[in-house]
């Protein structure tokens, strides 16, 4: 009796070690990334006013669009800051211009473009500033003995535009409107998130139709012989079957036999929806097992058809289960990188896809793909990405439970 | 699943059917020790034995209503059906037989003192031992019937009754015929037609415990029938 | 315990003027055989009680009479079964509205997770029998008031049918299947979900629809058997043993199996 007891004891507290390990991990998982990757949400910025000369850069109220676009604002910048610092030497010179991003140029451009009246006025522009003076800015500035890739008279720049009010921090709006970039300042995740959307919608609208099909099927017409049962056990298979298999079998079949054009959201959404089928038919077959069979014999007892049977009582009452099973399949495809790598995903696309067949990357190959590179912001960017990847499958799983909550009804 | 249909599932309806049946029987017997005592008493003029029958008439009566108390009980409990809904009805009525059959035997032993051992107690002696003997050889003979399920014991009583009425007719007209040679023993000749008549009657209630032994084996309600009716229901 | 050889059923398996008729009927599941050989006619307007210990076929049974038992693949049924001198089992039957003629009410009540009104139009939506809303509307109310159902259940005719109480519910199946207007109702333990107070209901119910239904009910319950039936058939191990009127059986029963069983002797 007592060693019955203590022997409960012993287990529950073995139970409780193992919920606590496993909570302690996603602590820790979840306090590393929103430590690094917080940071990706805010971007260093050079506030300053720029005269907006109109015979340097050979412009009137009057240019067109393509004339701005070809005007020289890099050199006007260049210009502005080397009045504004006074770089002693070519080394400085190039030093002062590195710490300005490529993009800031762009911004003029950009704010010209919208409204040409600016030209030949002195305008105030929040200029983006260069990964490296964002990283000093946010992680470096005032640690001892870092090794920072700032020199010693970049640093005092800086530290004079600071007094002066001139270097600050805001929040990043670029990451979310851009696309990728090999200038990590100018890197953002819309071209993924946008690519996902896209290949999620393909692998929706094709596994949903279908394992909903093959589910009603197999649970409700299929006669049960061997086949069907060889049938079941291979979906079964499928649901375990390594998903970089799946994008070996995209690659073979949809792009070299059916050559669908590749890295685009339809042969991902394709690659992903032959990974998600398994989850949404076993899912879709236990929410039909799960309808009580007294409904069944209910309606077969007034005449009704085995079709009618399905359509009119079964299917209803299984669909909140199929769609909680489907949203989280689609989860489960929300996050897959593998498939997708090999079906050629992983290219360097800047530019947001428009339709399924434009190229695109989708998010968590984005966040592969930061991860591989060798800058400090895309480190922060890679966490950043991966917030917004968790945020949005914590998203799509309390959808299904409230999907689940509401249209479960008791019988 | 065991094949054995003399058992219930329950052991408690078992043992309360056995008890109900257990209690009549002896109930019966001591209904029969009073008849025959009575008719002893009345026979030898033996006051004392018709005192003790009159005593123990109290007794009779309670025990009919013990016993069918423990009727209702298996009514209301066990709803038994078939065989078993027989044998607490039969049981139920035949309880109601045997405490008439008390009730006539302590009439016979109050007339035994009414008549004490006057002169004519002679008066019809022998047809009273002879009805006396035959009535209580049928109570015994119903109740054995009853236990072993007996139809053909049960028909055998139901003659027998016969018998005893045709006994009770012939001795009603010796009486007639005595009390027209001597109107000067007629309140003595009533007590002893009383003395008949409840032996008479005690024979239609052993009658009656015999049909019920039919009830129980065969399901057929022959009361209120003929002898040549129950002997029909009987053989098929 | 085993089948009994070369049994005839003990009693009057047949009646005058039967609306069912059950000939030498066996029922197979794959190899094993559930019936065998039952002879029965159910006669019109009369409340037949099919009992048995469990798993003596009768619900198998009852299940032949509106080929309920075509849904399982591997159930087959031997003889002939006829409703009004026709082969239900006839290949040119069809079992849509051969079940709206033969209605059945199941043990567990299930109603469909929909509401009180469309768990009764369901039936006559499919059969197409209301040719308008008001005549929908027409039968709702007629099978509601038949099954006793409707001065409860009127003002909310559109609130689900699974929030009525479990006597309710079945009330609502029993005019569920009313609604299709059908000519025999099949009752398989209609009761034996429900308190005392709700059986005594659908008890009298099934004693009203006996006027315009022929009813044969599977029960568990002998007295309820005895309460509803006019007659009781009595099934032991897939065989059908007696047929009586149903106060025969209860006080004196023919066969010593019947007997056996309604004492408690064995179950």
């Amino acid at each position: 009796m007592k060693r019955r007891r203590s022997a409960e004891k012993r287990f529950r507290v073995y139970g409780l070690i193992s919920v606590l390990f496993g909570l302690l991990c996603l602590v820790v998982l979840f306090g590393d990334i929103l430590s690094k990757g917080l940071a990706a949400f805010s971007q260093t910025v050079i506030r300053t006013e720029v005269v907006l000369d109109a015979d340097y850069l050979g412009l009137n109220k009057n240019s067109s669009s393509d004339e701005i676009r070809a005007a020289n604002f890099e050199g006007l910048l260049k210009n502005h800051f080397k009045e504004m610092v006074q770089p002693d030497g070519r080394k400085e010179r190039r030093q002062l211009y590195s710490m300005i991003s490529a993009g800031a140029a762009w911004q003029l451009i950009e704010a010209v473009q919208a409204n040409p009246g600016l030209i030949g006025q002195a305008v105030t522009f929040d200029l983006i500033a260069d990964d490296d003076v964002d990283q000093w800015l946010k992680h470096d500035r005032g640690v001892e003995g870092i090794n920072t890739r700032m020199s010693e008279v970049q640093i005092a720049w800086m530290e004079s535009w600071i007094e002066q009010g001139m270097l600050t921090t805001r929040f990043n709006t670029l990451f979310f409107t851009n696309g990728d970039s090999r200038e990590p300042e100018l890197a953002g995740i819309h071209g993924a998130i946008k690519g996902t959307f896209l290949t999620l919608l393909v692998t929706f609208l094709l596994s949903f139709p279908i394992g909903v099909a093959a589910a009603i099927y197999l649970e409700e017409f299929a006669p049960k012989n061997r086949i069907t049962e060889i049938v079941e056990i291979n979906i079964n298979n499928l649901a375990a079957v390594p998903s970089i298999t799946f994008g070996l079998l995209g690659l073979a079949i949809f792009i070299n036999i059916f050559g669908v054009s590749r890295s685009t959201p339809l042969v991902g959404g394709l690659v992903l929806t032959l990974m998600t089928l398994p989850t949404i038919i076993i899912s879709g077959r236990a929410a039909i097992k799960a309808v009580p069979p007294s409904i069944r014999e209910a309606a077969f007892g007034l005449g009704a058809s085995k079709v009618q049977v399905v359509f009119h009582h079964v299917l209803p009452l299984a669909l909140p289960g199929m769609l909680t099973g489907t949203i989280i399949g689609m989860a489960q495809a929300l996050g897959e990188t593998a498939p997708l790598l090999m079906i050629g995903m992983i290219a360097f696309v800047v530019d947001v896809p428009g339709f399924i067949n434009d190229p695109s990357t989708v998010l968590p190959v984005q966040i592969f793909l930061w991860s591989d590179s060798p800058e400090r912001a895309f480190t922060e960017r890679t966490s950043g990405a991966i917030i917004v990847l968790l945020g949005f499958l914590v998203v799509m799983n309390t959808a299904a439970v409230m999907l689940r909550r509401r249209l479960e009804r008791r019988w | 699943m065991e094949m054995n249909f003399n058992q219930h599932i329950s052991g408690q309806f078992n043992a309360d059917l056995e008890a109900i049946r257990n209690h009549m029987m002896g109930m019966g017997g001591l209904v029969e020790r009073q008849v025959a005592n009575a008719i002893e008493a009345i026979c030898s003029g033996d006051t004392r034995l018709a005192d003790e029958v009159i005593r123990r008439e109290d007794e009779v009566d309670k025990l009919e209503v013990a016993i069918d108390h423990e009727c209702t009980q298996i009514l209301v409990r066990r709803q038994p059906a078939a065989s078993d809904l027989r044998m607490v009805l039969a049981v139920s009525r035949v309880v109601r037989d045997l405490e008439r059959i008390g009730d006539e035997a302590s009439k016979v032993a109050f007339h035994a003192l009414e008549v004490g051992d006057s002169a004519n107690t002679q008066l019809c002696q022998q047809a009273m031992r002879y009805m006396g003997a035959e009535v209580v050889k049928m109570i015994s003979g119903a109740l054995d019937a009853f236990t072993r399920h007996d139809v053909e014991g049960a028909v055998e009583v139901v003659r027998t009754d016969k018998r005893v009425d045709q006994q009770y007719a012939s001795a009603l007209r010796e009486l007639i015929t005595y009390m027209m040679e001597d109107p000067r023993s007629i309140g003595q000749a009533i007590n002893i037609l009383w003395i008949l008549r409840a032996i008479e009657r005690i024979g239609d209630h052993a009658r009656n415990i015999s049909e019920q032994v039919i009830y129980l084996v065969k399901g057929t309600d022959v009361r209120h029938s003929s002898l040549t009716e129950i002997e029909e229901q009987a053989k098929d | 315990m085993s089948i009994i050889e070369n049994h005839t059923t003990c009693g009057s398996p047949l009646v005058e003027s039967p609306k069912l008729t059950a000939r030498n009927v066996g029922v197979f599941y794959g190899e094993k055989q559930a019936i065998f050989d039952v002879s029965l006619d159910i006669g019109s307007n009369e409340v037949i009680a099919l009992i048995g210990p469990s798993g003596c076929g009768k619900s198998t049974f009852l299940r032949c009479l509106n080929r309920m038992n075509d849904t399982i693949d591997i159930c087959s049924v031997t003889g002939k079964i006829e409703l009004d001198n026709e082969d239900i089992y006839d290949p040119k039957v069809d079992v849509v509205p051969l079940r709206a003629r033969v209605g059945m009410v199941f043990q567990k009540p299930n109603p469909f997770p929909k509401s009180i009104y469309d768990n009764i139009a369901y039936g006559p939506r499919i059969h197409g029998l209301a040719h308008s809303r008001v005549d929908l509307d027409e039968i709702v109310e007629k099978s509601l008031q038949r099954a006793g159902l409707w001065n409860e259940v009127k003002d909310r005719l559109h609130a689900p049918g699974t929030g009525l109480s479990g006597g309710q519910q079945q009330r609502l199946c029993i005019a569920r299947t009313i609604a299709v207007d059908p000519e025999v109702i099949l009752m398989d333990e209609p009761c034996s979900a429900l308190d005392p107070i709700a059986t005594a209901k659908i008890e009298e119910l099934i004693d009203e629809l006996r006027e315009n239904y022929t009813i044969a009910i599977v029960t568990h319950s002998m007295q309820q058997a005895a309460r509803v039936s006019q007659r009781t058939a009595y099934f032991h191990m897939g065989q059908l043993i007696e047929v009586n009127p149903t106060d025969q059986v209860f006080t004196t029963p023919e066969h010593s199996l019947t007997e056996a069983y309604i004492t408690g002797r064995f179950g």
